[in-house]
């Protein structure tokens, strides 16, 4: 036995999915080794077969057989394992003694194509992405045919590997950004990357920052858009989304697929969803504000309606606000965390029940629960479910300061929140800035 | 070092907002409005309170004594069960004999403290204050804000009732140029309240009193739009839909002259006897004009300019004289007004 099929035996010999398994292909005879998790292994040997059988060499030698099964390479141990990980078969000759790299049938581990769970679609293209990378890219190709259109993959990390891909069309981004990028990916290739947080820190942004630095979508359309309007679209291997960079204020309210309606209608839902985030920005606090410290801001007939919903209420505004927004976010998250089966228990639960007993118990008044009605519903005209969360959060900095200064620290929450998202940039480019098209990224 | 910076300045956020002192609306008491009176140098202070019960709304006459106005609502403050907010009261109702003493000291109250809104109408009550709120109380329904209803433009409003709120009475009092005109009310037989016209107030004080007709004459002179009114002569009654002043002021040596031109678009509801349009407009065109010239005959002997003519001078006196203008220019003033009627239809039925 060779030296180097010792070596592989000794450092992956104690896998219980790993094969060596001798073979005659022609008449050579061969092993062939690999990870029969990620190889189907009967096709590849029927197909390996197959191929030998309709062989018509010129020069009937041993080398040029070699040449036919694959590709005849020279590597150490630690290259070899990367192959193997990476799902490819190692055919070694025994009376050469060389080693051959061979394409196998890869076993099937993805799911179909199918449409996408986090987004909804009304009149458009509806299969969304999966977890393999290669699959992904290939539909992003699809959608957008375009020989501009360019893809650089990377492999991230030094103990787990994971591959990275990165998708520009260079008529439209911006060449520095791209470069930007694709630095900033080579300099921290040595990072794990298992999730965004990784990502995040890998390409040098901050992680403190609530809204987060990328847009994710499960839609090629979205993506194929995205490309257009200049951003870059990063994919990691085993995540079913594309990472749209950089994520711009204006990604919360459009959708690419907005586009399919006519112009007057796509102006009205995009304007809609601008109301939906202001309300749910505005609402708890406007409600706290003019019940606790504004009430003359009110018409008097509806501070006597507040006021006499509010009778026997004991708890002064804030609390009773704060009290039943953390309910609502909880009855939010239970009902995500659930199987899908319980979990329309959890919305007749919380919505009827808590909803009606919390009012008949005195414990809030029944204008509230309109307002946190409208709140959650609004919240959710948000594009994308990332952008949703960090709105969620906001809410919380208006309600507090609006207990505490009434109208006007509504104002003053907001333009705190302005200050914030003004400061927040990606890449050089700011959140704040609508149109990122090339040569204007600079202009913020 | 920054996140103690930041941990810092929310520190005194929340230590410095004062925010314990917010009371929620249920925990206030918002009267609707306030009566003020004087007795013997004493203020009196009827505040009408709406009280929110279940399923429907309570009225509540409260009444305090004391020798300023914050005193009194102190005092009403302590007895009640809640804070007084001052800030929700839309009317004011004051006492004519009151009135006629001179409101400079309340009305510059009201201005200087916050707690009462600047926007606040003021009208002045014909009768005794408690014989007044007694009545209003038993006649109210129970929605509570009657009386500011019957003041309010999408709402009770009519043409006839003026309209003025608490900083226009403190500008009168320290403008050269004008005066103000207050409503005045009494409780009704059948209604709430009866509105029986309007007083003059002149810096503050209350001289004289025109009826309800002439302050729509006076709302018209405003440039207040009078839609809906109803216009009543010897051969029919029309509603006027739409109206527009020209004002054109002149100094002849010391004498201002000041031409105004009303033009009054109407609409013919109502009449008697087969009149023309050409009749009804003459007759309109005249009897208004009569009409004005009275009213501004007795306003000119009071002393008292609510039609605001003044403003059309101050550009030609100087500033100088311009503070004698009560005395020394508006008895001389030579008023002009030209009524122009135009019948805009004559309904579905056609005039000859």
């Amino acid at each position: 036995m060779d030296s180097f099929i010792q070596e592989i035996r000794d450092s992956l010999g104690d896998n219980d999915d790993f094969f060596f398994q001798q073979e005659k292909i022609g008449r050579a005879s061969v092993i062939l080794m690999g990870f029969i998790s990620l190889i189907d292994l009967t096709r590849t040997k029927e197909a390996l077969h197959a191929n030998m059988d309709n062989w018509k060499p010129d020069r009937d030698d041993a080398s040029s057989m070699m040449e036919a099964i694959g590709e005849v390479r020279e590597m150490d141990l630690s290259e070899a394992i990367t192959m193997f990980m990476d799902g490819k078969l190692i055919v070694f000759f025994e009376s050469e003694r060389i080693l051959v790299l061979a394409e196998a049938y890869p076993s099937l581990l993805n799911r179909a194509v199918e449409s996408p769970t986090n987004e909804n679609v009304l009149q458009g293209a509806i299969s969304s992405f999966i977890e393999d990378i290669d699959t992904n890219i290939g539909m992003v190709r699809k959608q957008i045919v375009s020989r501009h259109v360019k893809v650089r993959s990377f492999l991230a990390g030094s103990l787990c590997h994971k591959k990275l891909s990165l998708v520009y069309d260079e008529s439209h981004a911006d060449s520095k950004l791209v470069a930007k990028v694709i630095k900033q990916i080579e300099s921290s290739s040595d990072k794990e990357i298992n999730n965004l947080q990784n990502l995040t820190k890998a390409l040098g942004l901050s992680a403190w920052s609530s809204v987060p630095k990328f847009n994710t979508t499960e839609l090629p359309e979205e993506v194929a858009g995205a490309l257009i309007k200049g951003r870059v679209i990063l994919f990691i291997d085993r995540m079913p989304f594309g990472l749209i960079l950089p994520n711009l204020i204006w990604d919360m309210f459009s959708l690419e697929n907005d586009r399919n309606y006519p112009l007057p209608l796509m102006i009205v839902i995009r304007l809609l969803r601008v109301v939906g985030v202001l309300t749910t920005l505005i609402a708890p606090g406007l409600y706290v504000a003019l019940v606790a410290v504004n009430p003359e801001v009110l018409r008097i007939e509806l501070a006597l309606t507040i006021a006499q919903s509010r009778e026997g209420v004991p708890y002064p505004a804030i609390v009773e606000m704060i009290f039943m927004l953390i309910i609502l976010e909880l009855i939010i998250e239970a009902s995500t965390r659930l199987p899908k089966s319980i979990g329309p228990t959890i919305t007749m639960v919380g919505g009827i029940i808590l909803g009606q007993a919390v009012v008949t118990a005195k414990l809030v008044s029944n204008l509230l629960i309109i307002i946190l009605a409208a709140t959650t519903i609004s919240n959710s005209t948000v594009v994308g479910f990332q952008n949703s969360l960090a709105i969620r959060l906001f809410k919380y900095v208006i309600v507090i300061m609006s207990a505490m200064y009434g109208v006007l620290g509504l104002l003053a929450g907001l333009v705190l929140i302005c200050a914030y998202l003004s400061s927040l940039s990606t890449f050089g480019i700011s959140y704040l800035n609508i149109s990122m098209n090339k040569g204007e990224s600079g202009n913020g | 070092m920054r996140a103690l910076k930041l941990l810092a300045a929310a520190m005194m956020v929340i230590t410095l907002s004062g925010c314990w002192d917010n009371i929620d609306i249920n925990h206030r008491v918002l009267p609707v409005v306030m009566g003020v009176s004087k007795h013997d140098g004493e203020y009196l202070i009827y505040l009408q309170i709406p009280e929110p019960m279940q399923n429907t709304t309570q009225i509540k006459i409260v009444k305090g004594k004391g020798s300023t106005i914050n005193h009194a609502v102190d005092d009403i403050s302590a007895n009640l069960e809640d804070r007084v907010d001052l800030l929700h009261v839309k009317v004011i109702v004051l006492d004519k004999k009151y009135a006629e003493a001179g409101l400079e000291d309340t009305i510059s109250d009201f201005m200087r403290g916050r707690d009462v809104s600047p926007k606040t109408l003021v009208t002045i009550c014909d009768e005794d204050m408690d014989h007044f709120f007694s009545l209003v109380k038993k006649k109210m329904g129970p929605k509570g804000t009657t009386l500011y209803d019957f003041f309010e433009k999408n709402a009770g409003w009519n043409p006839q009732i003026a309209l003025t709120r608490v900083w226009e009475v403190y500008r009168s009092i320290h403008s050269y140029t004008r005066d103000v005109a207050v409503p005045i009310i009494r409780s009704g037989d059948t209604t709430v309240v009866q509105h029986i016209g309007s007083a003059v107030i002149r810096k503050g004080k209350m001289v004289s009193q025109i009826n309800s007709e002439e302050t729509l004459l006076f709302n018209a002179f405003q440039r207040e739009s009078t839609q809906g009114k109803i216009e009543v002569m010897h051969h029919a009654s029309v509603l006027v839909i739409g109206n527009s002043l020209e004002v054109h002021s002149q100094m002849d040596g010391q004498t201002p002259i000041l031409r105004c031109k009303l033009k009054l678009k109407v609409v013919i509801l109502e009449t008697k006897e087969h009149p023309t349009s050409d009749m009804i407009m003459k007759e309109l065109n005249e009897g208004l004009t009569h009409q004005f010239n009275h009213m501004f005959a007795r306003l000119q002997g009071s002393g008292a300019d609510i039609l605001g003519t003044g403003q059309y001078f101050r550009s030609k006196i100087p500033r100088s004289e311009l503070k004698d203008w009560r005395t020394a220019f508006y008895p001389k003033l030579k008023l002009d007004l030209q009524v122009q009627t135009i019948i805009e239809n004559t309904g579905f039925l056609e005039l000859s």
